[in-house]
């Protein structure tokens, strides 16, 4: 009876009182919201990325540009994201009054955006160059090639490893508590700190993280269902 | 239609070709025939500006081939078929001259019933090329290089990727492309094929042209040893 009675009264300093619910809400809310925006950043710019290295490669033009992007990738997965984060917290924005929220956005943004623009990168190479030499001599420009028969191929290619990207991501804004974000784990943190107790609170985060980590999975694998008419 | 002078391509430091010259004049059916490794398909692959030049020029109908923008003039036809694979077959056919607004939708797609029909794969415009035989696939990528109406077509070993029975088909659309009065320039090791279907033929070795003329002229009074010998071979 012992044994149940302390979890009640465990699962009850952690949740219900002082309205304690409220952290993990605020943390998921925050969580969410980092890994959301930071998924569009990651793609859009990262789309970009691969475009400029894709065209350098195709015709020898956009040079300096290419470079700059090849050192920005080697610098976000040459360092932690951590330190990035540190980076643009304490020295970027340091003078500068910007939602705390939003630096993570941007952090992991620019961080995913390095690795999903190799991911696309590789999705090109995957192709091969026989289907765009084909479309060169149609008359079909590089942009109408990469719109209507390499994105779509790349898209459908590389799923998988998108996928595990966004899961990646997911996990790795727990980060964010450091500068003093509330996001999940940080809101765990927080409570537990008060009470001193952290069976709840971390079994919760986790279970949270699972849990959107699974329909995340599900949901990977329902677009690659969709998308997989294309071969078979 | 074509003027080649003095056309080099290295590839890093080795010269895979040499200084070629060569005049191709509209409607001609040239095939160009030589061992591996003697330059016969980077020859064409300049021709289709899919590489550029080391040194020398090439002009088309006139014009620097370097300096000729997108262009659906010059058609090609690959050794691997290269079709869309995110494409239906029907889309496959119809999305160059849609794009490039050289048709609007209605006639794109009107045009590709024709031809489908013709090569008798009308019921497989819905298809994914993954559908297609090696053969099917290869005559669906003849007719989209006929779509956006190319003053040339360039085939680079149209049949070598295919089994022996499908290779016929693909032979016989070549051959009525032909009567039509295209312009063909073929990089095949048919030598049959060659003899019938060529107005030239130019023979290539290490990088040169070594012999052209008729199918006749090279296949019966061959004059370097070097065609002796393929010829054999």
């Amino acid at each position: 009876m012992n044994f149940f009675n302390n979890i009640g009264d465990s699962f009850y300093k952690s949740f219900i009182y002082d309205d304690r619910y409220l952290y993990f809400l605020e943390g998921i809310k925050n969580t969410l919201i980092i890994a959301f925006f930071a998924v569009l950043i990651g793609i859009f710019l990262g789309m970009i990325i691969s475009l400029i290295k894709d065209y350098n490669k195709e015709k020898n033009k956009l040079k300096i540009l290419t470079k700059i992007c090849d050192f920005y990738v080697y610098v976000i997965r040459g360092t932690p994201v951590l330190l990035q984060l540190m980076i643009l917290y304490y020295v970027v924005f340091k003078t500068v009054d910007i939602p705390i929220v939003l630096v993570g956005v941007l952090t992991f943004g620019l961080n995913s955006a390095a690795y999903v623009s190799e991911i696309i990168r590789s999705g090109i190479l995957s192709i091969g160059n026989g289907q765009k030499e084909a479309a060169k001599t149609l008359g079909l420009s590089y942009f109408q090639t990469m719109r209507y028969v390499i994105f779509p191929q790349v898209l459908q290619n590389m799923l998988p490893a998108l996928g595990n990207e966004f899961i990646t991501l997911l996990k790795d804004t727990s980060v964010a508590g450091y500068i003093g974000i509330v996001e999940l784990l940080k809101a765990s943190d927080i409570v537990s700190s008060r009470t001193y107790d952290y069976f709840f609170p971390l079994i919760v985060s986790a279970l949270i993280y699972l849990f959107f980590t699974f329909l995340l999975v599900r949901f990977m694998r329902m677009l690659e269902r969709k998308l997989n008419h294309v071969r078979s | 239609m074509y003027e080649v002078k003095k056309l080099v391509k290295k590839f890093d430091k080795v010269k895979v070709l040499k200084e070629i010259d060569l005049d191709i004049k509209e409607g001609e059916k040239i095939v160009i025939i030589g061992p591996s490794g003697s330059g016969k398909s980077t020859l064409l692959r300049c021709l289709g500006r899919l590489e550029i030049p080391t040194s020398g020029k090439i002009y088309f109908n006139n014009k620097d081939i370097t300096k000729i923008n997108n262009t659906h003039e010059i058609g090609m036809v690959f050794q691997s078929f290269n079709l869309f694979e995110n494409l239906t077959v029907l889309e496959n056919i119809t999305l160059a001259p849609i794009k490039t607004k050289l048709l609007s939708k209605q006639e794109a797609i009107k045009k590709a019933r024709e031809y489908l029909k013709q090569i008798k794969l009308e019921d497989k415009e819905n298809n994914y090329p993954a559908d297609l035989s090696g053969g099917q696939k290869q005559r669906v990528a003849i007719i989209r290089a006929l779509m956006t109406n190319p003053k040339v077509i360039l085939f680079d070993e149209p049949t070598s990727a295919l089994d022996r029975e499908m290779i016929e088909e693909v032979l016989n659309l070549m051959e009525d492309v032909a009567k039509e009065g295209m312009t063909m320039i073929v990089v095949t090791h048919e030598l049959n094929f060659a003899s019938n279907f060529a107005t030239k033929i130019i023979f290539m070795d290490e990088g040169k042209i070594l012999e052209s003329g008729s199918p006749k002229e090279l296949f019966n009074n061959p004059k370097t040893e070097r065609l002796k010998e393929f010829l054999k071979g």
